[in-house]
């Protein structure tokens, strides 16, 4: 019962005339930063960060802008996956499999309708999932010590590889250079300057804005600059802008599963939305079995990996309000962004500031709604700025990150370290290497190392402490598990190939 | 393959010299048993013996089918775009927000296939909106540099 009092009260906080203005504007802005090729997710989070603190945004509005946008860039990306068939990230690169045929056969308005509604019906119900179980989660997180957290922490690292799937040595190696980036600076203990060289603007460690604009911004201006010869024509949404009842209810089933399934990866730190949308529409096809038109634009599987996406977008945020620990590229954004505002996302969270937890729970309904009625007036406007030329877009692109840096400190040292880390992420990038874990790796590095040290205190030094309670014994089962998941997968590749050989 | 090696190998290197940059670091005093070296130690420790496996055994490169082969022309682009960035990086401050937006955004819309007077019109208008935007109306101070004359 509480937890409905306290959710009519984040209502309360999210339906005020000013947070609704902010989450409207903040779906907008979102929308068009997903819309623009090489601005997705992280790098709209991560430039609002500081103007919403420049605007002086309180902080319950200010995350509602930040979780408005988040969802807008999401629904942003959508629409130039649908129309173009290029997906703005690696997780709506299901959603072109089937929602671009659909385009092709002049039913893009209800492509991109029915795709908005399906990632609402998962967002409620992550939603609902997140009312339900993040108190309980809270109320559990406040049993951790700094021993559990340190364990916790290895295990989010640990799960990001095991998850990844493909690369698990790429995505591993990727996190360390984001723990490592996290020392640079002066240690709060001792007072110690670590890596700084002497430098004095690199006393308080690496800026969390540089370091997510350059690795995002930079290293994909960058990138464009490869696929400037190529030109994209974008299909022309006309026809029915809105889908029928008939087809919701086709793919109702799908979206209360895939919603389930989403919610529960986004929970798991690591896993998140790529993952989710491809289990989920690779799930949905083999339910379908042959009389599924999968690949040829079926409801269905434009309706399952967006619903998936929708779902783990929210549930990404359990863990990051509830433990403090950032589940995905995204969240990790979101944590700097209190952290600008001193707030320490956590089990306590939940107890001292009711308000900011609640209200932005509350504004991830309302910002779900906004985006499917925004879809049928605004989706010919959206679909215009698809055809911003490149060489209009990549100048603007450039400045405004520019702008966003220099807002943190007003030194052009940052402007020269965004350009040194944007250099960087654009060789990784090329190598293959996932950039996300970088930026986990450098949210969670501070918090490990205090951690450690912390329980490292507290026993005198004995190593004992990380493994003797049993919440930090289980976590290490669960870090064993995880390890173990990408070996087991190329064993399983390295059998079927052999068998494959045999059968042949 | 032989880049991603090299790569790994570079690393490598480069933990290594952080490592023999971190060894000194050791708290004047300190009440607690693990100093500030531990932790960038464990984790350029970790770094390292993941690095070495890539350089022995390379995991192969998936290339995207929209991502064209990396020919001569395209890294001159892409180090004439770093330079750029660069010059902005540089002139910022001195010049002012709003000219050296200008003085780089021209350039690189011409970069990205842009003609010069549509680029021209984009990249200046724009410079003068953003100024205004950020600096006037959401309070995110930017420096006016060399037309601060103009100002009063």
């Amino acid at each position: 019962m509480d937890t409905l009092s306290y959710l009519g009260q984040g209502f309360g906080v999210a339906l005020s005339p000013y947070n609704l203005v902010t989450a409207l504007t903040g779906t907008l802005i979102g929308t068009v930063v997903g819309l623009l090729p090489g601005l997705g997710p992280i790098n709209g989070v991560a430039l609002l960060i500081p103007i919403a603190f420049a605007l002086g945004l309180p902080p319950e509005s200010a995350l509602i802008l930040l979780a408005a946008v988040y969802l807008g860039c999401e629904y942003g990306g959508r629409i130039s996956s649908i129309l173009l068939n290029i997906p703005g990230e690696a997780s709506t690169v299901m959603t072109t499999l089937d929602g671009y045929p659909m385009a092709r056969q002049g039913l893009a308005g209800v492509a991109l309708s029915l795709s908005a509604w399906s990632s609402f019906i998962g967002a409620l119900i992550a939603t609902c999932g997140m009312v339900l179980f993040a108190p309980l989660l809270a109320k559990w997180a406040i049993a951790f010590g700094p021993a559990e957290y340190f364990v916790l922490m290895v295990f989010a690292i640990v799960a990001l590889g095991g998850m990844a799937g493909d690369k698990p040595l790429k995505t591993f190696i990727a996190a360390l250079i984001g723990l490592f980036l996290s020392a640079v600076g002066i240690d709060a203990n001792s007072g110690v300057y670590r890596f700084t060289g002497d430098n004095v603007h690199l006393a308080d460690g690496i800026q969390f804005v540089v370091l997510v604009l350059g690795l995002f911004s930079i290293s994909e201006i960058l990138l464009l600059l490869e696929k400037t010869h190529h030109g994209h024509v974008a299909v022309k949404a006309t026809g029915r802008m809105l889908f029928n009842m008939k087809e919701a209810a086709s793919v109702f089933v799908v979206n209360i599963r895939c919603g389930l399934l989403g919610f529960f990866m986004g929970v798991l730190p690591g896993a998140g939305a790529t993952l989710a949308s491809a289990v989920a529409y690779m799930t949905e096809k083999r339910m379908a079995g042959d009389k599924g038109k999968f690949g040829k634009g079926d409801l269905r599987g434009l309706a399952a990996p967006e619903t998936a996406i929708g779902a783990s977008c929210c549930g990404a945020l359990v863990p990051m309000l509830t433990l403090g620990v950032p589940g995905s590229g995204t969240t990790a954004v979101m944590i700097g962004a209190l952290t600008l505002y001193n707030i320490t996302p956590g089990p306590l969270l939940f107890q001292q500031q009711p308000d900011i937890v609640w209200g932005l729970i509350a504004s991830l309904f309302i910002a779900n709604i906004m985006l499917v009625i925004l879809n049928i007036p605004m989706i010919r406007i959206f679909t215009r700025i698809l055809a911003v030329p490149n060489w209009a877009l990549v100048p603007v692109i450039a400045i405004i990150t520019a702008i966003g840096v220099y807002a943190v400190h007003a030194t052009t040292f940052d402007l020269f370290l965004m350009v040194g880390i944007g250099i960087m992420g654009y060789i990784l990038r090329k190598l293959d290497f996932p950039l996300s874990p970088i930026l986990l790796g450098f949210i969670l590095g501070g918090l490990m190392e205090q951690n450690l040290r912390r329980a490292l205190s507290i026993s005198n030094g004995e190593l004992g402490i990380l493994w003797s309670s049993p919440i930090s014994m289980s976590t290490w089962a669960l870090v064993v598990v995880m390890l173990a998941l990408p070996l087991l997968r190329i064993w399983r590749r390295r059998s079927a190939r052999q068998r494959a050989l045999a059968d042949a | 393959m032989i880049l991603q090696r090299l790569f790994a190998l570079v690393l490598l290197a480069v933990c290594a010299a952080l490592a023999v940059m971190a060894w000194p670091y050791q708290a004047a005093f300190s009440y607690e048993p693990v100093g500030p070296r531990a932790y960038p130690l464990l984790m350029l420790g970790l770094m390292s013996l993941g690095l070495l496996y890539l350089a022995i055994r390379p995991t192969p490169i998936v290339h995207k089918e929209d991502e064209p082969q990396l020919d001569r022309e395209s890294l001159i682009k892409i180090a004439a775009c770093v330079g750029l960035l660069i010059v902005l990086a540089a002139t910022f401050e001195s010049l002012g927000f709003i000219l050296s937006a200008i003085l780089v955004g021209l350039p690189m819309a011409r970069l990205y296939g842009g003609r010069w007077l549509p680029g021209a019109i984009v990249v200046v208008g724009m410079s003068i909106f953003l100024y205004w935007l950020f600096d006037r109306v959401m309070d995110v101070p930017l420096p006016l540099g060399l037309l601060s004359a103009l100002e009063n």
